[in-house]
């Protein structure tokens, strides 16, 4: 062949390059690419464990706040309701306070018209007592002018000593 | 003048009268090289004269360096494989941090050219690049062998053998034919082999690239007064800057024709084409 070509020679040398391919891939390759594949994939889990963890803080965060608002409107509403309870009670209370003020109000007049009416009587009774008595001692001791007089005057004066004191 | 100064003085002293002495031995000459340079080269292109014996084959001398290569970096996997990996740590150290280096590098040139198959890709072409540079660098240390003629030989890069580039550069369109075939069936099939100059130019530019090196090498070498110094920068320059840059080019290539010949095919709608088809007349007519 020319050029000293020998396909015997292309063949041994073709041998010699796949042995060492061959060796090559398994004991250097391999082994070196693997390490940096587990490398690489160790920096990668830990790069998304990073990031599940930042959403996941992100996520936590978010939810707190979202249950700090919604317990901040929950104590707004209770507070509002609250305040109408309050109004509600004060109203009532009012009106209570009002109902039981006229009551009282009531039962004063009544007591004290009971207590006119109970002295009128006695005033009635007592002027009966004293009209008898007068005439009693008017037929008894004779001038019926003094007597009637003097009828006049105890009936004045027990009148004003009766309703003075009463007012 | 203190004792630094005097030991400077000393040294600096001693290399010009070394120097001196090379060269009025150089200068003389009976210590010329008597072999014939368009030989030397021949040999070194085509080794017929320094045939080595292999397993009861006599074949190039590259062969064993390839061997040889493959033993050392399979050596220096298994001691890494045993005593690093396991000790691997989150935070890597500066060796681990070359490996790792190594690794991403072709991995994700694999992963960007043809991201939809990857995988066996980027581990080839890891081998390949590795290959290609641990081998070129096998030349710088002039490794000897005996010949079948029962000379000394020193060893070459395994890939400054055509056979050796040819077997790499075909088997890199092969891994990118099975990568095709694989994602596309008849497609890939197709697409592979309409680059059918591929494998061509894969393994001349491998066996050209280094063995430039070797023939300025050889070149340099065959004047005496040309083999010091200069064979390091040389050295330099068309050993270590060709192992970076083929390996560079052919895990470049394989991956990115790889990645050609795997991609997924769209069918192009009618309406597609129409729409291009106008939009590319007005420029046409202008």
């Amino acid at each position: 062949m020319p050029l000293n070509i020998d396909w015997q020679q292309i063949l041994l040398h073709l041998l010699n390059f796949v042995i060492l391919f061959a060796g090559l891939w398994l004991l250097l390759y391999k082994p070196v690419k693997k390490f940096m594949q587990g490398r690489k994939e160790k920096y990668e889990k830990m790069e998304s464990d990073a990031q599940n963890k930042v959403a996941e803080a992100e996520q936590t965060r978010a939810e707190y706040e979202q249950k700090l608002a919604a317990a901040d409107a929950e104590i707004a509403k209770k507070r509002a309701d609250a305040g109408k309870e309050l109004d509600s009670y004060e109203t009532m209370r009012r009106a209570a306070a009002e109902e039981e003020a006229s009551a009282i109000v009531a039962a004063a007049r009544e007591s004290a018209a009971r207590e006119k009416e109970r002295a009128v009587s006695e005033a009635r009774s007592e002027i009966a007592g004293l009209v008898t008595e007068a005439t009693e001692k008017l037929v008894l001791n004779g001038n019926a002018s003094e007597a009637y007089d003097s009828f006049l005057d105890a009936a004045q004066k027990q009148t004003s000593t009766k309703g003075g004191g009463k007012a | 003048m203190t004792k630094k100064q005097l030991g400077i003085f000393l040294g600096v002293v001693a290399v010009l009268i070394a120097a001196l002495i090379v060269g009025i031995v150089l200068t003389d000459g009976l210590y010329e090289r008597d072999v014939n340079i368009q030989e030397s080269m021949q040999d070194a292109v085509l080794h017929e004269g320094d045939k080595v014996w292999f397993f009861g084959l006599q074949v190039n001398p590259g062969l064993i360096s390839a061997y040889l290569v493959t033993a050392v970096i399979l050596i220096f996997a298994a001691i890494v494989r045993i005593f690093v990996i396991p000790r691997f740590k989150l935070v890597p150290g500066r060796f681990q941090i070359v490996l790792e280096e190594a690794v991403g590098m072709f991995t994700g040139m694999a992963e960007k050219n043809s991201p939809h198959r990857n995988k066996f890709l980027g581990a080839y072409i890891f081998a390949a690049a590795a290959y290609i540079f641990v081998g070129t660098l096998f030349e710088l240390v002039g490794f000897p062998w005996q010949s079948a003629a029962g000379e000394s030989v020193t060893l070459p890069a395994p890939l400054s053998d055509i056979n050796g580039a040819i077997a790499l550069g075909c088997l890199s369109y092969l891994v990118i034919l099975a990568g095709g075939i694989a994602a596309n069936r008849a497609r890939g099939l197709g697409r592979t082999l309409k680059e059918f100059s591929l494998p061509i130019s894969m393994s001349f530019r491998l066996f050209g690239a280094l063995l430039s090196g070797l023939l300025v090498s050889e070149l340099v070498y065959s004047y005496l007064t040309l083999s010091f110094v200069l064979p390091v920068l040389v050295g330099v320059l068309f050993t270590v800057m060709h192992a970076l840059v083929q390996a560079y080019v052919l895990a470049t290539l394989t991956a990115l024709i790889y990645g050609e010949v795997t991609e997924p095919y769209v069918k192009k709608t009618r309406a597609h084409s129409k729409e291009k088809h106008h939009q590319i007349k007005p420029e046409v007519n202008v």
